[in-house]
């Protein structure tokens, strides 16, 4: 096991990178990544509604405020979102910015997950950031597993 | 000038898509679509399959990516080295714009005004730009039928805005497109301009993509593609050229600039399609309206007067009925004047 982080978050976090490092101390065919958060939605659409009536309110057009605030139930749900980049020591591998709150992911020298790039796993220090794009429940508890396999299929 | 049908704002399953590239690439070819641009949220790792999907679709492919920041979404262009997104905060996006610039790469502002956090965070964009010279380019129509929604009627004026002010930025227009699903709005495209011929080979095509959008050689339409020349004087002067101020020897008797508008209603033969009608085309400037007059649906060029005196910037519009409202249709970048630069 290379990192097993757990954790969680409240709408105070949101929009923070927490990058998570370690070490990978020789070469691998392989690094594992599986990362989950819960809840994904927002279930409470009474705690939902003042969120979105003053997202409407900040970011719509004076005149067009009231026809979406009637209308904010189109807006629904809210849902957290948490996404995965990683970098090795060299350089950025990629993101997966998707919507899933399960993922499982790999990096290998000849193939990888899509939104990262296949190639050489060498040694140093790796690291896997968790973007806090948007935490809309009152908590939200996210894993974080990382791990190397000697066999790259 | 060779006028390149572009799709310019694209997602896979590199990002939140649910398209491959190839089946992106054969979508954009039975559009018409001669080019497009993968822009996937904070990766770049989509493009690995560029050469083959080109070859199988005949499809050009710009690298991009979309910076899906927490404080906007940003495009880049023509870049295929990675730039952190992940530094940038309110105040400092000047840095990682200038990385991009550094590396060839343009930026634009993606759907300046789709409403943010939480609905979409940064879906809006909220970061400070100190000097506008920054922003290649800004995306002023986003998604299907764009030119009714409110959120694009916004960042156009911001686009007309800041030519008003003086800066030199281009607009154009993005699906946004996430999946091959069929839609009944019109769909729009972004024409680059090429200097030359097109040329054969496909990372040239893509050079000279980036190239004319660069230099604002871009006309966006959902139908018909409308182009313009000014004639001076002296000469004639393409989208996203500077037409210079008179000189000393300026002609007494010139009577003002010639707009040359060229609309071509041949184009993408079958791909769309609106009311018969009469449409109006127009002339625009940092005056306001300069020049109006109405036009069928023909591949035809149109003389109109353009008044010298204070001039910026203009750009054409081709205005018309579309699913029963009133539209813009097509518009031009502008064509820059340095009269009305003052003594700089
Ligand atoms: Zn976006
Ligand atoms: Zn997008």
């Amino acid at each position: 096991m290379l990192l097993y982080i757990t954790g969680q978050v409240t709408p105070d976090d949101s929009r923070q990178h927490f990058a998570h490092r370690f070490n990978l101390d020789h070469p691998t065919a392989k690094i594992w990544i599986r990362f989950n958060y819960s809840p994904k939605v927002l279930e409470d659409n009474e705690r939902a509604k003042p969120l979105i009536m003053a997202g409407i309110d900040l970011y719509s057009a004076p005149e067009q405020k009231q026809l979406l605030q009637g209308g904010w139930e189109r807006y629904l749900p809210l849902t957290n979102l948490i996404t995965v980049s990683v970098d090795d020591p060299e350089g950025n591998r990629g993101a997966c910015h998707r919507h899933d709150p399960e993922q499982l992911l790999f990096l290998a020298e000849r193939d990888s997950s899509p939104g990262l790039t296949k190639g050489r796993m060498v040694a140093g220090i790796w690291s896997v950031t968790l973007s806090l794009h948007s935490i809309v429940t009152e908590q939200c508890s996210y894993h974080l597993t990382v791990w190397a396999s000697e066999e790259e299929t | 000038m060779y006028w390149l049908a572009c799709e310019l704002h694209t997602h896979t399953y590199h990002s939140d898509g649910r398209q491959t590239l190839s089946e992106l690439a054969e979508g954009s070819a039975k559009l018409g679509f001669e080019c497009i641009a993968l822009t996937d949220h904070n990766t770049l790792s989509g493009i690995e399959d560029r050469e083959k999907v080109e070859r199988e679709w005949g499809v050009t492919i710009i690298p991009g990516m979309e910076w899906t920041t927490f404080h906007g979404h940003m495009l880049t262009l023509g870049l295929q080295e990675f730039v952190d997104w992940r530094t940038s905060e309110p105040h400092n996006i000047y840095k990682g714009i200038s990385e991009v610039h550094q590396k060839a790469g343009l930026v634009g502002m993606a759907h300046p005004y789709r409403i943010g956090s939480p609905i979409c965070t940064g879906c809006y964009w909220e970061y400070e730009i100190q000097n506008w010279d920054d922003i290649d380019y800004i995306e002023v129509w986003s998604g299907t039928f764009p030119s009714i929604k409110t959120d694009n009627l916004r960042a156009f004026s911001l686009w007309t805005d800041r030519l008003n002010e003086g800066c030199r930025i281009a607009a154009t227009s993005g699906r946004d497109w996430h999946a091959q699903v069929a839609t009944e709005e019109p769909v729009s495209v972004t024409y680059l301009g090429l200097r030359a011929d097109k040329p054969n080979e496909m990372k040239q095509i893509a050079q000279d993509a980036v190239h004319a959008l660069r230099h604002g050689s871009a006309v966006v339409t959902i139908g018909p593609l409308v182009t313009m020349e000014v004639e001076s004087a002296s000469s004639r002067f393409g989208i996203g050229d500077s037409v210079p101020a008179p000189g000393s020897d300026h002609n007494e008797r010139f009577g003002g600039y010639w707009g040359h508008v060229k609309t071509v209603f041949s184009n993408r033969q079958g791909l769309w399609e609106l009311p018969e009608q009469k449409f109006a085309l127009k002339i625009i400037g940092n005056a306001g309206m300069v020049a109006e007059r109405s036009v069928g649906a023909e591949d035809e060029v149109y003389r109109m007067n353009i008044p010298e005196g204070g001039l910026l910037w203009v750009r054409a519009e081709l205005w018309g009925t579309v699913h029963g409202a009133r539209a813009l249709i097509a518009f031009t970048n502008a064509i820059y004047f340095n009269e009305g630069r003052g003594n700089e």
